[in-house]
Protein backbone atom coordinates (compact mmCIF):
# COMPACT_ATOMS: atom_id res chain seq x y z
CA UNK A 1 0.00 0.00 0.00
CA UNK A 2 1.73 3.37 -1.05
CA UNK A 3 0.93 6.11 1.32
CA UNK A 4 -0.76 8.94 -1.08
CA UNK A 5 1.75 12.01 -0.27
CA UNK A 6 -0.02 15.15 0.52
CA UNK A 7 2.11 18.20 -0.89
CA UNK A 8 2.40 20.42 2.26
CA UNK A 9 1.64 23.57 0.99
CA UNK A 10 2.20 27.62 2.26
CA UNK A 11 -0.78 29.27 3.03
CA UNK A 12 1.14 32.58 2.79
CA UNK A 13 -0.42 34.36 0.36
CA UNK A 14 1.58 37.64 -1.32
CA UNK A 15 0.28 40.81 -0.08
CA UNK A 16 2.61 42.50 -1.89
CA UNK A 17 0.23 43.32 -4.85
CA UNK A 18 -2.68 44.32 -2.48
CA UNK A 19 -0.49 46.96 -0.44
CA UNK A 20 0.65 48.41 -3.79
CA UNK A 21 -3.24 48.75 -4.82
CA UNK A 22 -4.11 50.34 -1.31
CA UNK A 23 -1.53 52.40 -1.46
CA UNK A 24 -2.30 53.76 -4.93
CA UNK A 25 -6.05 54.13 -3.31
CA UNK A 26 -5.09 56.36 -0.27
CA UNK A 27 -2.77 57.99 -2.88
CA UNK A 28 -6.28 59.52 -4.45
CA UNK A 29 -8.12 59.41 -2.11
CA UNK A 30 -5.61 62.15 -0.05
CA UNK A 31 -5.41 64.00 -3.11
CA UNK A 32 -8.64 64.57 -4.28
CA UNK A 33 -10.45 65.30 -0.76
CA UNK A 34 -11.53 68.63 0.60
CA UNK A 35 -12.58 68.02 3.85
CA UNK A 36 -16.01 68.36 5.05
CA UNK A 37 -16.81 71.63 6.68
CA UNK A 38 -18.07 71.46 10.18
CA UNK A 39 -21.42 73.29 10.36
CA UNK A 40 -23.54 73.81 13.32
CA UNK A 41 -26.50 72.32 11.21
CA UNK A 42 -26.99 69.77 8.76
CA UNK A 43 -28.91 71.27 5.92
CA UNK A 44 -30.16 69.48 3.00
CA UNK A 45 -29.82 71.62 -0.01
CA UNK A 46 -32.82 70.85 -2.94
CA UNK A 47 -31.76 69.97 -6.20
CA UNK A 48 -31.42 71.62 -9.75
CA UNK A 49 -30.20 71.39 -12.93
CA UNK A 50 -27.85 74.11 -12.66
CA UNK A 51 -23.86 72.69 -13.59
CA UNK A 52 -22.04 75.68 -11.94
CA UNK A 53 -19.54 75.14 -9.09
CA UNK A 54 -19.48 76.64 -5.73
CA UNK A 55 -15.58 78.66 -5.50
CA UNK A 56 -13.64 77.41 -2.97
CA UNK A 57 -12.13 81.04 -2.78
CA UNK A 58 -13.57 84.33 -1.92
CA UNK A 59 -17.06 82.65 -1.04
CA UNK A 60 -19.31 83.84 1.53
CA UNK A 61 -21.45 81.18 2.38
CA UNK A 62 -24.78 82.52 4.43
CA UNK A 63 -25.93 79.19 5.88
CA UNK A 64 -29.70 79.04 6.77
CA UNK A 65 -30.85 76.76 9.66
CA UNK A 66 -34.73 75.87 9.05
CA UNK A 67 -35.29 77.71 12.58
CA UNK A 68 -34.40 80.99 10.78
CA UNK A 69 -30.62 81.06 12.76
CA UNK A 70 -28.12 82.47 10.27
CA UNK A 71 -24.59 81.62 10.14
CA UNK A 72 -21.99 83.21 8.01
CA UNK A 73 -18.46 81.28 6.32
CA UNK A 74 -16.29 83.33 4.47
CA UNK A 75 -13.12 82.36 2.84
CA UNK A 76 -10.33 84.08 1.15
CA UNK A 77 -7.69 83.95 -1.59
CA UNK A 78 -5.72 81.38 -2.76
CA UNK A 79 -3.07 83.72 -2.41
CA UNK A 80 -1.67 84.23 0.65
CA UNK A 81 -1.80 87.77 0.88
CA UNK A 82 -5.71 87.58 1.41
CA UNK A 83 -5.68 84.06 3.01
CA UNK A 84 -8.86 83.36 4.63
CA UNK A 85 -7.42 83.80 8.27
CA UNK A 86 -6.06 87.39 7.37
CA UNK A 87 -9.46 88.49 5.63
CA UNK A 88 -11.36 86.91 8.93
CA UNK A 89 -9.55 88.97 11.58
CA UNK A 90 -9.75 92.33 9.09
CA UNK A 91 -13.47 91.38 9.06
CA UNK A 92 -14.25 90.61 13.02
CA UNK A 93 -12.59 94.45 13.41
CA UNK A 94 -13.85 96.24 11.12
CA UNK A 95 -17.22 94.60 11.89
CA UNK A 96 -16.48 95.13 15.34
CA UNK A 97 -15.61 98.76 15.08
CA UNK A 98 -18.69 99.23 12.93
CA UNK A 99 -20.99 97.93 15.86
CA UNK A 100 -19.03 100.05 18.23
CA UNK A 101 -20.51 103.19 16.43
CA UNK A 102 -24.20 102.65 16.82
CA UNK A 103 -24.38 100.80 20.30
CA UNK A 104 -23.97 102.21 23.55
CA UNK A 105 -22.42 98.95 24.72
CA UNK A 106 -18.85 98.61 23.38
CA UNK A 107 -16.92 95.65 22.66
CA UNK A 108 -13.62 94.88 23.25
CA UNK A 109 -11.64 92.03 21.51
CA UNK A 110 -7.93 91.11 22.80
CA UNK A 111 -5.41 90.26 19.99
CA UNK A 112 -5.82 86.34 20.88
CA UNK A 113 -9.62 86.32 20.28
CA UNK A 114 -9.04 87.78 17.08
CA UNK A 115 -6.72 85.25 16.46
CA UNK A 116 -8.82 82.74 17.39
CA UNK A 117 -11.82 83.87 15.48
CA UNK A 118 -10.16 84.08 12.03
CA UNK A 119 -9.43 79.66 12.30
CA UNK A 120 -13.36 79.52 12.98
CA UNK A 121 -14.65 78.47 9.46
CA UNK A 122 -18.29 79.32 10.57
CA UNK A 123 -19.50 81.31 12.96
CA UNK A 124 -22.78 82.74 14.12
CA UNK A 125 -23.10 84.39 17.92
CA UNK A 126 -23.99 87.65 18.10
CA UNK A 127 -21.40 90.51 18.35
CA UNK A 128 -22.13 91.68 21.77
CA UNK A 129 -21.40 87.90 23.01
CA UNK A 130 -18.45 87.80 20.69
CA UNK A 131 -15.65 88.14 23.08
CA UNK A 132 -17.11 85.36 25.92
CA UNK A 133 -17.33 82.90 22.62
CA UNK A 134 -13.96 83.25 21.61
CA UNK A 135 -12.32 82.96 24.60
CA UNK A 136 -14.23 79.08 25.30
CA UNK A 137 -12.32 76.21 24.29
CA UNK A 138 -13.32 74.81 20.97
CA UNK A 139 -15.34 72.06 22.44
CA UNK A 140 -17.88 74.23 24.31
CA UNK A 141 -17.91 76.82 21.18
CA UNK A 142 -19.45 73.53 19.55
CA UNK A 143 -21.78 73.31 22.43
CA UNK A 144 -22.79 76.27 22.10
CA UNK A 145 -23.19 76.94 18.63
CA UNK A 146 -25.44 73.51 18.70
CA UNK A 147 -28.35 74.83 20.94
CA UNK A 148 -29.77 76.45 18.27
CA UNK A 149 -32.69 77.60 20.44
CA UNK A 150 -30.15 80.06 22.88
CA UNK A 151 -31.24 83.61 21.38
CA UNK A 152 -27.32 84.31 21.57
CA UNK A 153 -26.95 82.16 19.05
CA UNK A 154 -27.32 83.00 14.76
CA UNK A 155 -26.18 86.07 13.53
CA UNK A 156 -29.58 88.21 14.37
CA UNK A 157 -31.31 89.38 11.06
CA UNK A 158 -34.38 91.62 10.92
CA UNK A 159 -36.36 93.68 8.78
CA UNK A 160 -33.77 96.95 8.54
CA UNK A 161 -33.68 99.38 5.62
CA UNK A 162 -32.06 102.15 7.06
CA UNK A 163 -28.53 101.41 6.68
CA UNK A 164 -27.41 104.16 8.96
CA UNK A 165 -28.34 102.25 11.57
CA UNK A 166 -27.84 98.22 10.29
CA UNK A 167 -28.70 95.16 12.18
CA UNK A 168 -25.73 93.02 12.74
CA UNK A 169 -26.36 90.99 9.67
CA UNK A 170 -25.65 94.04 7.38
CA UNK A 171 -22.73 95.17 9.32
CA UNK A 172 -20.84 91.64 8.45
CA UNK A 173 -22.13 91.97 4.92
CA UNK A 174 -20.88 95.42 4.59
CA UNK A 175 -17.99 94.22 6.50
CA UNK A 176 -17.11 91.60 3.94
CA UNK A 177 -17.90 94.15 0.84
CA UNK A 178 -15.35 96.57 2.24
CA UNK A 179 -12.57 94.21 3.18
CA UNK A 180 -8.77 94.93 1.66
CA UNK A 181 -9.23 92.21 -0.20
CA UNK A 182 -10.66 93.21 -3.38
CA UNK A 183 -11.36 89.79 -5.40
CA UNK A 184 -14.30 89.58 -2.66
CA UNK A 185 -15.55 92.60 -3.91
CA UNK A 186 -15.96 91.74 -7.60
CA UNK A 187 -16.58 88.39 -6.91
CA UNK A 188 -20.22 89.42 -4.85
CA UNK A 189 -20.52 92.46 -7.85
CA UNK A 190 -20.44 88.99 -10.31
CA UNK A 191 -22.59 86.97 -7.97
CA UNK A 192 -20.44 84.15 -7.04
CA UNK A 193 -19.39 86.16 -3.84
CA UNK A 194 -22.38 84.81 -1.78
CA UNK A 195 -23.50 81.35 -1.74
CA UNK A 196 -27.09 81.09 0.01
CA UNK A 197 -27.61 77.57 1.69
CA UNK A 198 -30.58 76.54 3.18
CA UNK A 199 -32.82 73.34 3.41
CA UNK A 200 -35.21 71.98 1.14
CA UNK A 201 -38.28 72.33 3.89
CA UNK A 202 -37.35 75.65 4.59
CA UNK A 203 -40.07 78.08 4.49
CA UNK A 204 -39.65 81.12 2.33
CA UNK A 205 -40.29 83.47 4.89
CA UNK A 206 -37.25 82.52 6.92
CA UNK A 207 -35.07 82.81 3.64
CA UNK A 208 -37.16 85.82 2.85
CA UNK A 209 -35.25 87.85 5.66
CA UNK A 210 -31.77 86.96 4.46
CA UNK A 211 -32.96 88.08 1.07
CA UNK A 212 -34.23 91.62 1.80
CA UNK A 213 -31.60 91.98 3.92
CA UNK A 214 -29.29 91.45 0.99
CA UNK A 215 -31.33 93.47 -1.03
CA UNK A 216 -31.27 95.93 1.02
CA UNK A 217 -27.56 96.25 0.85
CA UNK A 218 -27.87 96.71 -2.82
CA UNK A 219 -26.21 92.98 -3.04
CA UNK A 220 -28.83 92.19 -5.59
CA UNK A 221 -26.64 88.81 -7.54
CA UNK A 222 -25.97 85.79 -5.07
CA UNK A 223 -26.39 82.28 -5.65
CA UNK A 224 -28.15 79.48 -4.21
CA UNK A 225 -26.21 76.37 -3.26
CA UNK A 226 -28.34 73.26 -4.63
CA UNK A 227 -27.88 69.53 -5.26
CA UNK A 228 -27.68 68.41 -8.80
CA UNK A 229 -30.49 66.37 -10.46
CA UNK A 230 -31.62 65.10 -13.94
CA UNK A 231 -33.76 67.41 -15.95
CA UNK A 232 -36.34 63.78 -15.92
CA UNK A 233 -36.38 64.53 -12.18
CA UNK B 1 7.49 39.13 -4.90
CA UNK B 2 8.14 40.03 -1.83
CA UNK B 3 11.10 37.96 -1.48
CA UNK B 4 14.43 38.47 -2.48
CA UNK B 5 16.04 35.57 -3.78
CA UNK B 6 19.80 35.42 -4.72
CA UNK B 7 20.45 33.47 -7.57
CA UNK B 8 23.96 31.81 -8.04
CA UNK B 9 24.13 31.53 -11.69
CA UNK B 10 24.59 27.38 -11.11
CA UNK B 11 28.03 28.35 -10.07
CA UNK B 12 28.97 27.20 -6.45
CA UNK B 13 31.94 28.60 -4.10
CA UNK B 14 33.18 27.84 -1.99
CA UNK B 15 32.13 30.12 1.17
CA UNK B 16 29.40 31.80 -0.33
CA UNK B 17 26.79 32.59 1.89
CA UNK B 18 24.29 30.48 2.94
CA UNK B 19 20.99 31.25 0.42
CA UNK B 20 18.35 32.96 1.99
CA UNK B 21 14.78 34.06 0.89
CA UNK B 22 13.71 37.76 2.43
CA UNK B 23 10.07 37.25 2.84
CA UNK B 24 8.48 40.39 3.78
CA UNK B 25 5.10 40.14 5.29
CA UNK B 26 2.94 43.15 4.31
CA UNK B 27 -0.54 41.86 5.48
CA UNK B 28 -0.07 44.76 8.73
CA UNK B 29 0.81 47.18 6.11
CA UNK B 30 -1.92 46.19 3.93
CA UNK B 31 -4.49 46.92 7.46
CA UNK B 32 -2.87 49.83 8.01
CA UNK B 33 -3.49 51.39 4.45
CA UNK B 34 -6.57 50.44 4.42
CA UNK B 35 -7.40 51.96 7.95
CA UNK B 36 -6.30 55.02 6.49
CA UNK B 37 -8.46 54.96 3.13
CA UNK B 38 -11.63 54.80 5.36
CA UNK B 39 -10.81 57.59 7.44
CA UNK B 40 -10.52 59.70 3.93
CA UNK B 41 -13.03 57.80 2.87
CA UNK B 42 -15.33 59.29 5.19
CA UNK B 43 -13.82 62.28 5.88
CA UNK B 44 -14.06 63.85 2.09
CA UNK B 45 -16.61 65.47 0.10
CA UNK B 46 -16.66 64.12 -3.35
CA UNK B 47 -19.33 66.35 -4.99
CA UNK B 48 -18.83 69.99 -5.16
CA UNK B 49 -22.21 71.48 -4.29
CA UNK B 50 -23.68 72.94 -7.59
CA UNK B 51 -25.29 76.96 -7.55
CA UNK B 52 -28.09 78.54 -8.75
CA UNK B 53 -27.05 82.27 -9.94
CA UNK B 54 -30.15 84.63 -9.73
CA UNK B 55 -30.24 88.34 -9.66
CA UNK B 56 -32.65 90.23 -7.50
CA UNK B 57 -34.36 93.32 -8.64
CA UNK B 58 -33.31 96.17 -6.93
CA UNK B 59 -35.50 97.51 -3.81
CA UNK B 60 -35.89 101.04 -5.10
CA UNK B 61 -39.80 101.53 -5.94
CA UNK B 62 -39.69 103.13 -9.50
CA UNK B 63 -37.61 100.44 -10.85
CA UNK B 64 -40.24 97.97 -9.14
CA UNK B 65 -43.03 99.80 -11.13
CA UNK B 66 -41.48 100.09 -14.19
CA UNK B 67 -41.27 96.01 -14.58
CA UNK B 68 -44.44 95.87 -13.83
CA UNK B 69 -45.65 97.27 -16.62
CA UNK B 70 -43.70 94.92 -18.67
CA UNK B 71 -45.68 93.85 -21.04
CA UNK B 72 -49.05 92.46 -19.46
CA UNK B 73 -50.07 90.09 -22.79
CA UNK B 74 -46.63 87.79 -21.67
CA UNK B 75 -46.85 87.90 -18.21
CA UNK B 76 -47.10 84.74 -15.79
CA UNK B 77 -46.97 84.80 -12.30
CA UNK B 78 -46.59 82.28 -10.51
CA UNK B 79 -47.04 81.97 -6.48
CA UNK B 80 -45.45 79.09 -4.69
CA UNK B 81 -47.28 77.36 -2.06
CA UNK B 82 -46.36 74.02 -0.02
CA UNK B 83 -48.72 72.30 1.80
CA UNK B 84 -47.78 71.55 5.61
CA UNK B 85 -49.21 69.98 8.53
CA UNK B 86 -49.91 71.41 12.18
CA UNK B 87 -46.34 71.04 13.27
CA UNK B 88 -44.70 72.63 10.02
CA UNK B 89 -43.36 69.56 8.49
CA UNK B 90 -43.68 69.37 4.60
CA UNK B 91 -46.88 67.09 3.32
CA UNK B 92 -46.21 64.69 0.88
CA UNK B 93 -48.12 64.17 -2.37
CA UNK B 94 -50.33 61.05 -2.16
CA UNK B 95 -49.78 60.54 -5.84
CA UNK B 96 -46.20 61.03 -6.59
CA UNK B 97 -44.67 60.56 -3.27
CA UNK B 98 -43.16 63.64 -3.95
CA UNK B 99 -43.25 66.80 -1.79
CA UNK B 100 -46.46 68.13 -1.80
CA UNK B 101 -45.99 72.01 -3.56
CA UNK B 102 -48.57 73.54 -5.59
CA UNK B 103 -48.05 76.36 -7.94
CA UNK B 104 -50.73 78.62 -8.45
CA UNK B 105 -50.35 80.82 -11.72
CA UNK B 106 -52.25 83.32 -13.39
CA UNK B 107 -51.71 84.68 -17.38
CA UNK B 108 -51.62 88.04 -17.24
CA UNK B 109 -53.33 90.56 -15.21
CA UNK B 110 -54.95 89.05 -12.29
CA UNK B 111 -58.67 89.05 -12.30
CA UNK B 112 -60.53 89.95 -9.21
CA UNK B 113 -63.56 91.41 -10.16
CA UNK B 114 -66.93 91.05 -8.42
CA UNK B 115 -70.05 92.21 -10.30
CA UNK B 116 -72.43 90.15 -8.69
CA UNK B 117 -71.15 90.71 -5.29
CA UNK B 118 -71.21 86.99 -4.25
CA UNK B 119 -68.16 87.58 -2.38
CA UNK B 120 -66.42 85.29 -4.90
CA UNK B 121 -64.14 86.32 -8.10
CA UNK B 122 -66.54 85.72 -11.17
CA UNK B 123 -63.86 84.51 -13.59
CA UNK B 124 -61.10 84.08 -11.66
CA UNK B 125 -58.02 83.11 -13.98
CA UNK B 126 -56.17 81.31 -11.18
CA UNK B 127 -55.39 77.87 -11.56
CA UNK B 128 -53.08 75.36 -10.40
CA UNK B 129 -50.02 72.80 -11.03
CA UNK B 130 -47.39 70.85 -9.27
CA UNK B 131 -44.31 70.27 -10.10
CA UNK B 132 -44.10 66.66 -12.09
CA UNK B 133 -41.25 67.00 -14.44
CA UNK B 134 -40.89 64.84 -17.51
CA UNK B 135 -43.06 61.70 -17.88
CA UNK B 136 -41.44 59.56 -20.62
CA UNK B 137 -39.91 62.58 -21.99
CA UNK B 138 -43.12 64.63 -22.25
CA UNK B 139 -43.12 67.67 -20.22
CA UNK B 140 -45.94 67.38 -17.26
CA UNK B 141 -47.73 69.66 -14.57
CA UNK B 142 -46.09 73.18 -14.78
CA UNK B 143 -43.20 72.51 -17.20
CA UNK B 144 -45.89 72.23 -19.43
CA UNK B 145 -47.62 75.68 -19.19
CA UNK B 146 -44.39 77.11 -19.24
CA UNK B 147 -43.17 75.16 -22.07
CA UNK B 148 -46.23 75.89 -24.46
CA UNK B 149 -45.91 79.70 -23.52
CA UNK B 150 -41.97 79.95 -24.46
CA UNK B 151 -42.41 77.72 -27.54
CA UNK B 152 -40.77 79.65 -29.82
CA UNK B 153 -37.46 79.90 -28.12
CA UNK B 154 -37.66 76.63 -27.53
CA UNK B 155 -37.76 75.31 -30.70
CA UNK B 156 -34.58 77.13 -32.06
CA UNK B 157 -32.77 76.22 -29.23
CA UNK B 158 -33.69 72.80 -30.04
CA UNK B 159 -32.19 73.22 -33.75
CA UNK B 160 -29.34 74.38 -32.15
CA UNK B 161 -28.62 72.00 -29.47
CA UNK B 162 -29.16 69.27 -31.96
CA UNK B 163 -25.95 70.63 -34.21
CA UNK B 164 -24.13 70.82 -30.64
CA UNK B 165 -24.84 66.79 -30.60
CA UNK B 166 -23.63 66.30 -33.60
CA UNK B 167 -20.64 68.28 -32.78
CA UNK B 168 -21.34 70.75 -35.80
CA UNK B 169 -20.37 73.84 -33.66
CA UNK B 170 -18.28 74.41 -30.09
CA UNK B 171 -19.46 74.20 -26.90
CA UNK B 172 -18.85 77.80 -26.33
CA UNK B 173 -20.55 79.00 -29.68
CA UNK B 174 -23.41 76.70 -28.04
CA UNK B 175 -23.84 78.41 -24.68
CA UNK B 176 -23.43 81.92 -26.95
CA UNK B 177 -26.10 81.17 -29.55
CA UNK B 178 -28.56 79.83 -26.67
CA UNK B 179 -28.11 83.19 -25.17
CA UNK B 180 -28.28 85.02 -27.81
CA UNK B 181 -31.86 82.96 -28.30
CA UNK B 182 -33.23 83.73 -25.03
CA UNK B 183 -32.53 87.64 -24.75
CA UNK B 184 -33.84 87.48 -28.95
CA UNK B 185 -35.93 90.75 -28.44
CA UNK B 186 -37.55 89.99 -32.08
CA UNK B 187 -39.28 87.19 -30.27
CA UNK B 188 -42.42 88.62 -29.32
CA UNK B 189 -44.08 86.10 -27.57
CA UNK B 190 -41.04 85.31 -24.81
CA UNK B 191 -43.00 84.85 -21.10
CA UNK B 192 -41.84 87.44 -18.32
CA UNK B 193 -41.93 85.20 -15.51
CA UNK B 194 -42.93 86.51 -11.55
CA UNK B 195 -42.31 84.29 -9.17
CA UNK B 196 -43.67 85.16 -5.96
CA UNK B 197 -43.45 82.74 -2.92
CA UNK B 198 -46.04 82.44 0.05
CA UNK B 199 -44.85 82.22 3.32
CA UNK B 200 -45.36 78.74 3.78
CA UNK B 201 -43.73 77.92 0.40
CA UNK B 202 -40.77 75.23 1.21
CA UNK B 203 -37.17 76.36 -0.26
CA UNK B 204 -37.00 73.43 -2.40
CA UNK B 205 -39.98 75.21 -3.72
CA UNK B 206 -38.49 78.19 -4.80
CA UNK B 207 -35.27 76.44 -6.06
CA UNK B 208 -37.91 74.09 -7.96
CA UNK B 209 -39.32 77.35 -9.60
CA UNK B 210 -36.06 78.93 -10.61
CA UNK B 211 -34.97 75.31 -12.29
CA UNK B 212 -38.25 75.51 -14.49
CA UNK B 213 -36.59 79.04 -16.02
CA UNK B 214 -33.35 77.41 -16.82
CA UNK B 215 -35.12 74.32 -17.77
CA UNK B 216 -37.72 76.13 -20.20
CA UNK B 217 -35.11 78.50 -21.25
CA UNK B 218 -37.20 81.22 -19.76
CA UNK B 219 -35.03 84.60 -19.18
CA UNK B 220 -37.17 87.55 -18.08
CA UNK B 221 -38.03 86.40 -14.60
CA UNK B 222 -38.19 87.78 -11.18
CA UNK B 223 -38.46 87.33 -7.73
CA UNK B 224 -41.37 89.04 -6.24
CA UNK B 225 -42.66 89.58 -2.95
CA UNK B 226 -46.77 88.31 -2.44
CA UNK B 227 -49.26 90.91 -2.39
CA UNK B 228 -52.64 91.33 -1.48
CA UNK B 229 -54.45 90.75 -4.81
CA UNK B 230 -52.17 87.44 -4.63
CA UNK B 231 -53.65 86.10 -1.09
CA UNK B 232 -57.30 86.75 -2.15
CA UNK B 233 -56.90 85.09 -5.39
CA UNK B 234 -55.73 82.04 -3.55
CA UNK B 235 -58.29 82.24 -0.80
CA UNK B 236 -61.09 82.63 -3.57
CA UNK B 237 -59.62 79.37 -5.44
CA UNK B 238 -59.26 77.47 -1.75
CA UNK B 239 -63.04 78.53 -1.13
CA UNK B 240 -64.49 77.19 -4.64
CA UNK B 241 -61.87 74.01 -4.25
CA UNK B 242 -62.15 72.41 -0.74
CA UNK B 243 -58.90 70.80 -0.08
CA UNK B 244 -60.11 67.23 1.53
Amino acid sequence: MGKVKIKKKSTLIDMTAMSDVTVLLLTFFMLTSTFLQKEPVTVMTPSSVSEIKVPFTNCTTVLISPEGKVFLSVSGDADSTFSSEKVRAELIQTAVAEYNKTHSKQVQLTQEQVSKFSKLNMFGVRIADLPAFLDLPQAKQDEVIANLSDPAVGIPVDDNKDLTKPNEFQIWMRAIYNSSNPNLEAAIKKGEGIAIKADKDTPYNTVHDVLDNLQTLKMNKFSLLTALKTEND
Amino acid sequence: MAQIEQSDNGKKKKGAQKKMSIHVDFTPMVDMNMLLITFFMLCTTMIKSQTLQISLPSNEKVEQEQQNKAKESQAVTLILDTERDADGNVKFDPETGKPAHLIYYYFGKPEIADEDHDGRIDNSNLQVEKFVGNVNGETQGIRKILHDKNKTVLEKIAVLKADWKDKKISDDEYQARAKQIRNDSLITDRPVVIIKAGPNASWESLIGALDEMQINQISRYQIDNINDVDSLMIFDYLAKHPRN
